[in-house]
């Protein structure tokens, strides 16, 4: 198909991995064979700019071309009609012959921190058209948006505002340098220090330090978000996005139409899937609307600020494309020119209009659930964006209320199934509140973007190019749109990824009877790598607190039993305090309680009847896996902060045993430890010492713990598992994907053992 | 003397029958034309057992009374049943010690200071200090206990002594200090006709060397039943072993037999029959139903396990144990053997509380499988109760519950069980793999484990009943457990009559095995 637009012309393209860059390309390629086409791409990582178009030609914006052409005739196509620049906007020499430019680079980011979105909305425009050479065409491409927070109808002119774009520039690229010095401050780093310190104290100071400087970082980056969307406000713009924006068109005006170079600024609305180029429902990831969309369809936006009455500019891409060329091929005569391109002005569609079509596509085609059926779409009252915040406010509150609560209860597995839905609603919150924020104020316009312009272009289109080259929205058919073209093709990885989900745990379910055998063969065997296994909660379902109950009620008549157990409950609230704080102390607290007692007497009890009680509370599981571990070689390593003496009936399941030792004085004990007892980050690094020591390969090396204390040491090795977790512990490894187990379906009760342990004739074979 | 044992018709007069079921028993109403198989009641207790044991070491069968095979210098080593007899334990003082007491009085007559006492464990777990002590009772524990009052440890290499092959090529392995006696003392209790004779000492002191040869699927399949000597070839086995044995270190055995009390007077009605009990029996049923159901489980278990049986004494007899074994057969048969005519489609058996391997431990679906399927089952001389391709139907609640300090071993098999529920399969492809686990030794040798084969072996007893029977049935059974173990389960006797329906039609001649009391079945 031959056209004499643009013929002989050479255009210079930016943004071309972008959407409407991808679509412009396409579009040039395939319909304008008589132009050349140079592009400007950033080397990306280990990618060149070859490769990044090279990878470009194989999307599916380039399917139908590809399939009609070939692969090879594509390739080659390229090679002679399209050259790469690589380089930044502006930091590399441009071709001195260009015709016409389209300047489509941009952040796609509505939230970016402030000094991001300024780099490349307003700098990168500043650079790129104080480098381009001669006087070629330039097409500015914008957004409809950059009307900010204006009401009525916008018209196709240049914005009236008074913001100097190069102060703003200026304090927006010193913004980063504020923040990060203020994010230093020692009132700033002491909340972050405390805030970690509540959180993983446990797992050691190591892990609460990087946990505050993640917090920092965090914190910075948050910082500079606020930055830029309240300095946006404070302009009369609803975020940075369209600021940056709405500054890069004074820019351009500035820079280059000032000096009566020819400028056209097309502003498109919310940009979404092709009406009919290159096939129908094509696009290129999300849209603007497309993650309310799908999370309207999975049932998770319950509600959503916006007015019923409101018009959502939406244009298919394949429209703006046509805009774009068409008027890069009629450079203005006079000063810039202005294009709106949208639907609101003479195809308005409204939000309680596009909620009504895609309820009904979603009624016609749910979304899958897993392997739990369908999901039923919400039903929306509009009820007012203040009545949502409310709601929205509320929810996120009671769910910080319920977390804290849940992590303090007793883990069990109940509770922790309540933490898992806990963590979905809260998922949920965050992607709602995000969505609120973000998108509130564009379904809550009250603006028409003026069209007549557009519309004499589109009239001003010879008859037969007006049909495949036009870009009137009159004739999109929203019905026929939406639930056709563009639900269909954007719902279509989701509903792809749901099956799978769906089939995998079906899978994960049917294996669950295989993972207790004994015949497993999972586990690789190599003599090379390490399986260390915590005690305490993991191999035996018992405590330092635990065991020292034994070794004192077997030795004393029972009618002291309840002065040494009124003795151990005053100690609670201070041996349960330093645990909290580091279960160093504990045990060194804890330990003393020794104090006076004969090693020779408890070594002799605990062969005679502690062993025993041991081995009720041993859980099976555990003993089979370290077994399991043994026939595959691997190297068997138990690390506690128990006494070594307790531990004695289990260390032949071991090839190390790391215990804490208690310091004795002619025999008896002097309720001191010889070394510090090895908690947790002190395990990791014992562990990592071992490895290296013995040639063991850590990475591919097991570790079993069942505390958040026990985290540096999980996160030492390849493969962590999670035996009954404590609550934070369970938070921690849902995130991580880590293998929780649920052992001890056989161990034997707390009270059984100690009658049996206490029972007078069970003590008949001791001589005393 | 009391009432031979003899076979109801069930018919219209006849009132619910009582079916124990695990830690508890209700009252079951069978089909009318049922035919339930009673004991014989309880015998007469010796009076004087202090006599009777006298006069049976004084006059032995086969052999020199006692006091004449012992002499100063000598090495004595008495060798005692352990905790898997009786069942329930019986009420103290044990038999055994009242045995093991005079032994020792005329040994300390004779001058013999160098003298063991060894329980005969075997596979089973150790003994307690505290079980050992209720046994042999305070006097004899307090002077020999720990170091001339030990269990057998079959794991300990340096205390085992090869003694040679049978003809067949077994192995014939037994405890070491046993074997390099001049005379090993054998003190039993023959509860039901598989106990005593050749078995005391080819199997209680042998180690896995020795008993895989006996203790298989082969052997149990051609031991119909093992309740039954000479139809065993189990015993076949025993025999042959104890010969070889028998060549080398002299054995004096002391054979005791009990009567039909097993339960206290406060669950007499458990031994009664049911159209006989008075109203104290059923008041004492409703009440003791009630705590009984109501009870937490674990108090529950602990009370049941916690139950002394009354048994009186039927009969001592010593000497030569080729000797002695005929009479305490005899013995028995009088007390147990109730004659059954012609075999049923369906056969159903009560399971209680209590088999020889969970002793103050738990009963793991793995122990209820081998009391079903192997020792009732195997109640029967002649013929199986239930024909080839009928049907057995057991009660039992078979809890998914193991003890983790007695059965290690067996919560690892039964997730074998997922894999293959066939004993030939299992005993080829994990038995050795299980037997020589060091941990399960480990914990065999130096805690109260059984040791890592013995759930094999439980498994294998159930061999032949499992190639006998079309379908096994638990009534009230824990649906995932029974499934696992190969098995169905039903929720009443009716369901599970209708389950049996594809097997033996829908009218099955039907027999209940109405014990315990133990009772064994003389089929024609």
């Amino acid at each position: 198909m031959s056209t004499d637009e643009l013929a002989g012309s050479h255009v210079l393209l930016t943004g071309a991995t972008g959407f409407l860059g991808q679509a412009t390309l396409e579009r040039l390629l395939s319909s304008y064979p008589d132009t050349s086409v140079s592009v400007l791409i950033r080397p990306r990582g280990e990618r060149s700019a070859t490769d990044r178009l090279s990878a470009l030609l194989r999307k599916n914006v380039f399917r139908p071309l590809s399939e009609r052409l070939g692969a090879e005739e594509l390739a080659r196509l390229v090679r002679e009609r399209v050259t790469v620049i690589e380089g930044n906007l502006g930091s590399v020499s441009l071709p001195a012959d260009l015709d016409v430019v389209i300047h489509g680079a941009s952040t796609v980011s509505f939230d970016p921190p402030i000094d991001e979105a300024f780099r490349t909305n307003v700098s990168g425009v500043a650079s790129l058209y104080t480098a381009l050479p001669g006087s070629p065409h330039v097409v500015h491409i914008s957004t409809a948006y950059v009307a900010g927070t204006r009401k009525g109808v916008v018209g196709e002119v240049a914005l009236d505002h008074g913001v100097d774009w190069q102060l703003e520039l200026d304090m927006a690229l010193a913004a980063r340098v504020d923040v990060e010095r203020e994010s230093r401050r020692p009132e700033v780093l002491r909340r972050a220090l405390a805030q970690a310190g509540n959180q993983h104290a446990k797992a050691g100071p190591q892990s609460a330090a990087a946990d505050a400087e993640r917090l920092r970082t965090e914190w910075v980056a948050h910082r500079l978000v606020d930055y830029g969307r309240t300095r946006a406000r404070s302009l009369g713009w609803p975020d940075v996005y369209t600021l940056t924006k709405a500054l890069g068109e004074r820019v351009a005006e500035t820079l280059w139409a000032r000096a009566g170079r020819p400028l056209s600024v097309v502003r498109p609305a919310i940009v979404e899937s092709a009406l009919h180029h290159p096939y129908p429902g094509w696009i290129d990831g999300f849209k603007m609307a497309d993650p309310l969309i799908i999370s309207f369809g999975r049932g998770v936006l319950r509600e959503f600020p916006g007015l019923p009455d409101s018009v959502l500019d939406v244009i298919p891409v394949d429209l703006v494309v046509n805009a774009i060329l068409a008027t890069a091929a009629r450079p203005p005569a006079t000063g810039p020119a202005y294009l709106h391109v949208s639907s609101g002005a003479s195809n308005p569609l409204t939000f309680q209009n596009m909620y009504e079509l895609c309820r009904e596509y979603f009624d016609n085609h749910p979304m899958p659930d897993g392997d739990r059926g369908h999901i039923s779409p919400p039903t929306w009252r509009f009820p007012g964006s203040q009545q949502v915040e409310l709601t929205l406010r509320a929810g996120e509150r009671a769910a910080a209320l319920a977390e804290r609560a849940l992590l303090a209860l007793p883990p069990s597995k109940r509770s922790q199934d309540w933490l898992t839905s806990l963590g979905r609603q809260q998922q949920e919150l965050v992607q709602l509140r995000e969505y609120t924020d973000l998108y509130g104020v564009y379904a809550r316009a009250e603006v028409i973007y003026d069209d007549s312009r557009l519309r004499e272009l589109h009239a001003a289109l010879p008859a037969e190019r007006a049909l495949e080259h036009g870009f009137d929205p009159a004739v999109i058919d929203w019905r026929e749109y939406l639930q056709d073209v563009h639900c269909p093709s954007i719902t279509a990885t989701v509903r792809r990824a749901g099956q799978r989900r769906g089939r995998s745990t079906g899978d994960r379910r049917g294996s669950s009877s295989k993972v207790g055998s004994i015949p497993s063969r999972s586990l690789p065997e190599r003599t090379d790598v390490a399986a260390v296994f915590d005690l305490e909660g993991t191999i035996v379902n018992s405590n330092v607190v635990e065991s020292y109950l034994w070794a004192r009620l077997a030795t004393m008549p029972s009618s002291g039993w309840l002065r040494e157990l009124a003795d151990l409950a005053r100690c609670a609230p201070r041996y349960l305090s330093a645990e909290r704080h580091d279960r160093g102390e504990l045990l060194r607290a804890f330990l003393r309680r020794y104090a006076g007692v004969r090693a020779d007497e408890l070594r002799t009890l605990v062969t005679d009847v502690l062993g025993d009680a041991l081995l009720h509370r041993v859980m099976p599981e555990a003993t089979r896996q370290i077994r399991r571990h043994r026939a595959a070689g691997h190297r068997t390593v138990l690390i506690t902060g128990a006494v070594d003496l307790h531990v004695a009936p289990l260390s032949v399941l071991f090839d190390e045993v790391v215990a804490s030792r208690m310091h004795a004085k002619d025999g008896v004990l002097t309720g001191f430890l010889e070394t510090p007892p090895l908690v947790d980050e002190a395990r990791a690094a014992w562990l990592r010492h071992y490895a290296q020591a013995n040639g063991l390969h850590l990475d591919r090396s097991y570790a079993y713990a069942d505390s958040y204390s026990d985290r540096p040491l999980l996160e030492a090795v390849g493969h962590p598992h999670v035996v009954n977790p404590d609550s934070q512990l369970f938070r921690h490894a849902r995130r991580r994907r880590w293998v929780v187990h649920r052992w001890g379906a056989h161990t034997g009760g707390l009270l059984e053992v100690l009658l049996d342990v206490t029972r007078t004739d069970a003590r008949a074979g001791t001589p005393r | 003397m009391g009432r031979p044992g003899f076979v109801l018709d069930v018919d219209e007069r006849t009132p619910p029958l009582l079916m124990h079921e695990g830690e508890g028993f209700r009252l079951e109403r069978l089909p009318l034309g049922s035919r339930v198989i009673y004991p014989p009641e309880s015998l007469p207790a010796i009076v004087d057992i202090e006599s009777a044991i006298r006069h049976a070491l004084l006059h032995p069968h086969g052999s020199d009374p006692l006091p004449q095979l012992l002499r100063r210098g000598m090495r004595l080593t008495i060798v005692f049943d352990d905790l898997s007899l009786p069942l329930p334990q019986m009420r103290t003082p044990d038999v055994r010690q009242r045995v093991i007491e005079q032994v020792l009085e005329l040994a300390a007559a004779a001058g013999v200071d160098d003298v063991e006492l060894i329980a005969a464990n075997s596979l089973h777990r150790r003994m307690t200090p505290a079980e050992l002590k209720r046994t042999v009772g305070e006097r004899v524990f307090r002077a020999f206990h720990p170091d001339h009052l030990r269990n057998h440890d079959a794991e300990d290499p340096d205390n085992l002594a090869h003694l040679g092959t049978t003809p067949h090529g077994e192995d014939v392995e037994i405890n070491r200090r046993a074997a390099e006696s001049d005379l090993i003392v054998y003190v039993n209790i023959t509860l039901t006709a598989m106990n005593g004779g050749s078995k005391s000492v080819a199997v209680g002191l042998a180690s896995y060397a020795s008993l895989r040869h006996h203790h298989n699927v082969h052997t149990l399949r051609h031991s119909r039943s093992f309740n039954d000597p000479p139809n065993s070839a189990m015993h076949q086995s025993y025999d042959r072993m104890a010969d070889v044995i028998g060549g080398q270190v002299p054995v004096f055995t002391i054979e005791t037999t009990l009567n039909n009390e097993p339960f206290p007077t406060s669950l007499r009605f458990l031994t009664r029959r049911e159209w006989e009990w008075n109203l104290t029996d059923q008041a004492s049923y409703l009440a003791v139903k009630r705590g009984n159901d109501l009870a937490a489980g674990k108090l529950r278990r602990r009370i049941w396990q916690a139950t002394e049986a009354p048994y009186g004494i039927t009969g001592v007899h010593a000497g030569a144990p080729s000797q002695v074994h005929p009479h305490t057969l005899a013995a028995v048969h009088r007390q147990q053997l109730t004659e059954v005519q012609g075999q049923a489609d369906v056969a159903i058996f009560g399971l209680p509380y209590i088999c020889p391997y969970n002793v103050n431990s738990i009963m793991n679906p793995i122990l209820v499988m081998s009391l079903g399927l192997g020792y009732f089952f195997n109640l029967y001389r002649g013929k199986p109760i239930v024909r080839e391709g009928g049907v057995a139907i057991f009660y039992h609640p078979m809890p998914h519950e193991f003890h983790p300090v007695h059965h290690p071993s067996y919560i690892d098999f039964y997730e074998l069980l997922a894999e293959t529920t066939d004993p030939v399969m299992l005993e080829t492809k994990y038995e050795k793999q299980f037997a020589t686990d060091p941990w399960y030794t480990h914990l065999y040798r130096t805690s109260y484990a059984y040791h890592g084969v013995h759930p094999f072996y439980m498994w294998y007893w159930g061999a032949h009943a499992m190639q006998h029977l079309a379908d096994v049935i638990f009534v009230g059974g824990n649906r995932s457990t029974t499934a696992r173990l190969g098995f169905r389960a039903a929720s009443s006797l009716a369901d599970a009559l209708e389950l049996a329906r594809d097997s033996v039609g829908v009218d099955p001649e039907i027999s209940y095995l109405h014990a315990p009391p133990m009772v064994l079945a003389d089929v024609r």
